[in-house]
């Protein structure tokens, strides 16, 4: 079985967000892999160990870091990575998939993982525009996959516990809200040595190149609308006073 | 072209969600201004089509719609905008309406915009922000384009403008619904006995400042000290330390207690979604930048395990 | 003496001794040869006799328990006395004439005189008396006032023959030998004395009042005294009291680089041609000196009274683990179980909870008399455990999953490193945009953690006010990676020293100065190894250094301040960095109460080795709170009504001992502070009112 993932590299939002104009200013911000992503790779592991196959792992490299991300996921179990070598940080989710989709179906995929979403989809997801673009059936919000003879079988999340089983003839496009498993942790000793011997398939960006048709106005942090009243002084101090308002409040 | 907008409304098990109230009205609310009608649009059946103030409401039935089933939904979503070409299709960026959204600006070569927090018309532009980068930007931008995409984070937009009585019209699938690829095969209800969070009316809620499965016990006696119980944020979830049923926010539940207090949260948008209108919010964190505080009624920057323990000894 | 049949019994019998005996040696030397290579030893004659002289002088052991090392000396001299009178006692038995009662009545070699001939007579029978005297606490104390520091946790794992009680046994059967031996020995002297008491033997000739002399029976207790030491020399080899031979050798082939040094993952000489593996999974992954320590070990349990994740009540006892080990070999040597070899460590000499609760404190390494290492087993372990997949606690992963992407623990972007010093009243150098004489290695804790922070700033404050020129890394700066190595995670620690080596590499500077002792220690102790050779100083050395230049001077002592002061394992256990605190504390003129545990016996606060990562926190009364308490009982000798400080010069024990305070209820009697708070004050450096 021929396993897809198709990875995002995306600002990390563990940084201030600098910006530029109407934009982040990307010179400036860290990138790294999207955390839905770490899922959807686990997923494609865990369905490769479970049903066989291989995975390759594909994403655009935006600014020439992608590597890091790639070695992660060969040591997470991932049998081959590709990047798409666009050097342009600010493509969208558009551009992305439209290079990836172009990648993907040179690969003649069984089944593509994607993350659900990432924080930087401002013109939504990849993996509903793979589907589209590769004229497959795009699934998302997936907590768990078995594939067996052919079709998957796949648990799409709602709300709140509620969800429903769907199955479904491959190829298709999952989003992954999250693995079966919590994603396992790559030692980064193994991580290194395949940064030293890994092959990574470079390809070049591919196909008509359409972005999002957006144009950018303004980007700044939200305006607070309010502020908590904040409780000072020793937890046991912050306590009291929680408890004193409970209490004024009949809430406890 | 026409200036109709679109409303992809959502709804289980016999009921709309709210964001689907919240979209008819600010569809109206556009649709005036351009000209154009709000048109809700609801696929499937078992649902009581008549209550939006929609100015007009189409129903699809068909077998194939009975349950969602994103490919099917897709289909007919497709064909009616292609046919209708609305200047707005509005989806909820809901675990529904995400499987949809981006796919149908694909299919169509129009612009999508995700997150949607707010919609403005001005000289009869169209001005769209979006809350990305975890809730830590907004950004502010033009949909190029003679249609446009939307979908909309829960929690944007009042219900009550949304809600009517237009009544529905309805009609056949435009597309063959036969030889879908995806199928629905069951429905996952949550464990059963777990405890219903949205029927709680005090509930203390953990995030991934709780660090570890073994100290959600903490947490329960704090709920239990105060009668209520515990919830959590996707991350405690994600990492199996509660179960889907306590999990509150976009794709958890939302809640509306009298109390909601908050330990170890940062506030991440998902989760705001789901319990910003509870009555009380207090907010114990860490990081006196949490963009929590800008939201709760009441915080502390402080350990929450102190100060679980401190509240536990006064209760 | 013996008769002729006598002496050929006794030949073949001392034959058979023999070789029963040099099997059991054969086999413990083949059984250690069996593990890895270890770190190259030098000089290793001069550490034997250096180790020889140490254990003559009983000086090891005298790092804790102070009494019962006294009785220990009874019985090492005791059995040292013993060794060469059973030699002289079979000279006796099989040389005609030779004789040495009554200062060598018979004597047949006329070079032994009769000064020394009694001088070895009174030596043998006091040493007898104080043999006997020793062994009897020992016995009282094992099994009658069964002391608790003998015995394990319920929930520490043990080899089935030590549940079963394998080591009582032990200690019995070498209990009753020695006391059976010694009675047998002093009365084969006793009836031997057919012409009165002999001055010199006081214990023998009371004997002698009570049985007179017998020829029979000097033969009867001479076979019995002799009879029992063929039969213990081979029992010896199989049993726990490998401890009186090993434990004096294992000394001298001990560690010898720094304390801080770990032994890296896979052996360094791979010359042999053998692969290896990173760490340890079974036990021949272990480098043959530690194969050796079990043999060394003699289940004192010293390092179980100072290991704070006993204390804690976790699963952990350095003894078990070596115990256990001596066990596995054994039985898969002289036993039946040489399959028991080829599973996990973690299943058969320590438990995966137990790998996970060591704090890396060093205590246990630097407590054992006898130069044993547990810890670096353990943080074999955790490597291979990492590197094989093992499932981590959730805290541990986040934090390494951290470190790799953004260089801290805290998920904190790199950038925002260096706020605490965009924030402050004065710009703060980028060691990597002009050249410095002093590069500040600021450490993630001091970086990011808003409890911190004010300290860090004070740091910054005082040495600017001393017109230091410092700098620091801003983002440049990584995790220097002491905590991830010891957690085990190798490869990351290679990649943070990287790129902390880069980030060095940018800068101009002549030393390096640290707030964290953990940071401390790996950048002076691990990174020549990566080729980062720095003259690294603890900030407390660098502030002494600032008074004792006359840049900082003492404005306004501090009389109304009773302090205490808690060692950072990393600080002081490791790198001997006791002195700089304390004259710190002397210069600005506080009240100074010591903590009965201080210096090397400092009890570590329980936040090293990864535990500060992790997301289980275990029920129990955890070693930062017993350190407030040990603190408040310091200060309640000397009662007062001055303000109490706990000092502390390592951000992690800020967190630690500030949250221990709270949690014991103690907020209000004592208060937690480092030490550059005092020092501030006493030079007049106060945080400016307008800070944002």
């Amino acid at each position: 079985m021929n396993i897809i993932v198709a990875i995002k590299h995306i600002p990390s939002i563990a940084d201030d967000l600098p910006v530029n104009g109407s934009n982040l200013d990307f010179d400036s911000v860290d990138f790294v892999l999207n955390e839905f992503d770490e899922q959807s790779i686990e997923q494609a592991v865990l369905v490769k160990e479970a049903s066989g196959g291989t995975v390759t792992v594909v994403g655009v490299d935006l600014i020439g870091e992608l590597d890091n991300v790639l070695h992660l996921a060969l040591a997470k179990g991932a049998d081959k990575a590709v990047k798409i070598t666009a050097d342009d940080p600010g493509a969208d989710s558009h551009q992305q998939a439209g290079w990836l989709a172009e990648a993907i179906r040179d690969m003649s995929p069984d089944i593509v993982f994607t993350g659900v979403q990432a924080s930087n989809d401002l013109d939504g997801q990849i993996g509903p525009m793979l589907a589209a673009r590769l004229d497959l059936p795009y699934i998302g919000g997936v907590s768990s996959v078995d594939v067996v003879d052919g079709a998957a079988t796949v648990n799409k999340e709602f709300a709140g516990g509620v969800g429903a089983k769907y199955a479904v003839s491959l190829p298709v496009v999952v989003g992954v809200q999250a693995a079966s498993k919590p994603p396992r942790y790559a030692p980064i000793s193994k991580v290194r040595q395949i940064a030293q011997t890994a092959a990574i398939g470079k390809v070049a960006p591919s196909g008509d190149g359409a972005g999002a048709g957006l144009a950018f106005k303004k980007m700044a942090p939200p305006v607070a609308a309010g502020h908590a009243k904040m409780f000072t002084g020793s937890p046991k101090e912050v306590a009291a006073q929680i408890v004193e308002l409970l209490k004024g409040r009949g809430l406890a | 072209m026409s200036n109709d907008i679109f409303v992809i409304t959502e709804h289980m098990d016999g009921k709309f969600s709210d964001v689907s109230f919240e979209m008819v009205g600010k569809a109206k609310e556009l649709a005036a201004a351009l000209g154009g009608q709000a048109v809700a649009v609801v696929l499937g059946g078992g649902v009581d089509v008549n209550g939006f103030a929609s100015d007009s409401t189409i129903q699809v039935d068909d077998p194939a719609l009975a349950q969602f089933n994103p490919e099917a939904c897709g289909k007919v979503i497709e064909a009616l905008a292609r046919e209708k070409s609305p200047r707005l299709v509005l989806f909820g960026w809901t675990a529904t309406g995400m499987d949809l959204a981006a796919w149908l600006s694909a299919r169509l070569g129009q612009p999508c915009v995700a997150y949607v927090k707010g919609v403005s018309l001005d000289g009869g532009g169209l001005t769209v922000s979006s809350q990305v980068y975890g809730g830590k930007m907004v950004a502010e931008v033009a949909p190029q384009g003679d249609m446009a995409i939307l979908a909309v984070l829960a929690g944007s937009f009042p219900v009550e403008a949304g809600q009517g009585s237009t009544a529905a019209s309805q009609i056949a699938s435009p597309v063959p619904l036969d030889g879908l690829k995806v199928k629905f095969v069951e429905a996952i209800k949550p464990a059963a006995g777990d405890v219903d969070i949205t029927a709680q009316a005090k509930l203390v809620s953990i995030g991934r400042g709780i660090g570890g499965k073994e100290n959600v016990e903490l947490a329960e006696e704090l709920a239990q000290a105060l009668g209520g119980t515990v919830s959590a944020s996707r991350p405690v979830v994600d990492a199996g330390w509660l179960p889907r049923t306590r999990q509150v926010g976009k794709s958890g539940l939302k809640v509306k207690p009298k109390l909601y207090l908050m330990l170890g949260i940062s506030g991440a948008p998902e989760h705001l979604e789901g319990m910003k209108s509870a009555e009380l919010i207090i907010a114990i964190n860490t990081d006196k930048k949490a963009p929590i505080f800008n939201v709760a009624h009441y915080g502390a920057t402080a350990d929450l395990f102190e100060v679980a323990e401190a509240m536990l000894e006064l209760l | 003496m013996l008769t002729t049949i006598e002496k050929i019994i006794f030949v073949l019998l001392a034959l058979t001794s023999a070789g029963f005996f040099f099997h059991g040696v054969a086999t413990i030397v083949r059984s250690v040869r069996a593990g890895r290579p270890g770190p190259e030893l030098k000089s290793v004659p001069a550490s034997l006799i250096k180790a020889g002289i140490t254990v003559l002088f009983q000086r090891t052991i005298f790092k804790a328990r102070r009494v019962l090392s006294a009785v220990h000396l009874g019985l090492f001299f005791g059995l040292i006395t013993y060794a060469f009178v059973n030699l002289v006692d079979a000279l006796e038995g099989l040389v005609p004439g030779f004789d040495l009662v009554y200062g060598g009545r018979h004597l047949a070699f006329p070079f032994l005189n009769a000064h020394a001939i009694n001088t070895f007579n009174l030596i043998s029978d006091l040493m007898s008396g104080a043999l006997l005297f020793s062994i009897t606490v020992m016995l009282v104390r094992r099994f009658i006032v069964k002391d608790k520091r003998l015995s394990y946790r319920e929930n520490v794992l043990l080899h089935p023959k030590v549940l079963t009680g394998g080591q009582a046994v032990d200690s019995l059967i070498v209990d009753v030998f020695v006391i059976m031996h010694v009675i047998a020995r002093l009365s084969s002297q006793a009836f031997r004395l057919d012409a009165g008491p002999d001055p010199f033997m006081p214990i023998a000739s009371a004997i002698n009042g009570l049985f007179g002399a017998s020829e029979t029976g000097v033969h009867v207790a001479w076979w019995i005294s002799l009879g029992w030491v063929l039969f213990i020399l081979p029992y010896i080899t199989r049993s726990k009291h490998t401890h009186f031979t090993v434990g004096p050798i294992n000394l001298g082939l001990a560690k010898q680089n720094p304390r801080g040094q770990l032994d890296p993952a896979v052996p360094l000489q791979t010359a042999n041609g053998n692969h290896y593996e990173p760490g340890a999974k079974h036990i021949h992954d272990l480098a043959w000196k530690r194969l050796l320590d079990p043999y060394a070990c003699v289940q004192c349990n010293r390092c179980q009274d100072v290991c704070p994740a006993n204390f804690y009540g976790r699963p952990l006892s350095p003894s078990a683990l070596e115990v256990n080990k001596r066990y596995l070999l054994k039985e898969a040597t002289f036993g039946a179980h040489p399959d028991r070899l080829l599973l996990p460590l973690t299943e058969t000499v320590i438990s995966p909870e137990a790998v996970w609760s060591c704090t890396t404190c060093y205590a246990c390494v630097r407590v054992c008399p006898v130069g044993n290492e547990p810890m670096a087993d353990i943080v074999d372990i955790r490597r291979r455990l990492i590197l094989d997949g093992a499932e981590l606690d959730s805290g541990v992963q986040n934090a390494l999953q951290s470190l790799a992407t953004n260089g801290n623990w805290m998920s904190k972007g790199k950038r925002l490193r260096g706020r605490w010093a965009k924030e402050m009243e004065f710009p703060i150098k980028n060691a990597t945009e002009e050249p410095v004489e002093t590069l500040w290695f600021v450490g993630d804790t001091a970086s990011f953690d808003e409890r911190v922070i004010p300290n860090t700033q004070m740091v910054a404050r005082v040495f600017n006010h001393a017109g230091l020129d410092f700098g620091i890394l801003y983002q440049n700066e990584s995790n220097a990676g002491n905590d991830v190595r010891r957690v085990g995670e190798e490869g990351l620690f290679e990649q943070l020293v990287e790129q902390n080596m880069e980030a060095f590499g940018k800068a101009q500077f002549q030393r390096i100065v640290t707030t964290d002792p953990h940071s401390f220690n790996t950048l002076k102790n691990e990174y020549p190894q990566f080729g980062g050779k720095f003259e690294v100083k603890h900030y407390t050395v660098a502030l002494l250094r600032l008074f004792e230049e006359g840049k900082l001077t003492v404005k306004n002592k501090l009389p109304h301040y009773k302090v205490t002061f808690h060692d950072p394992c990393y600080l002081g256990r490791y790198n001997g960095g006791f002195t700089a605190p304390r004259k710190l504390l002397e210069l600005v003129g506080v009240e100074f109460d010591e903590m009965p545990r201080n210096c090397e016996n400092s009890f570590c606060c329980g936040a090293g080795g990864g535990q500060i990562w992790m997301g289980k926190v275990a029920p129990g009364e955890r070693p930062a709170e017993n350190r407030i308490k040990e603190a408040l009982a310091t200060f309640e000798k000397n009662p007062g009504d001055k303000q109490q400080l706990f000092i502390v010069t390592c951000p992690k024990d800020m967190i630690m001992y500030s949250d221990a305070v709270k949690t014991t209820g103690n907020e209000g009697r004592i208060e937690v502070r480092d030490l550059i708070q005092l020092v501030a004050e006493a030079v007049g450096v106060e945080e400016p009112e307008m800070v944002a």
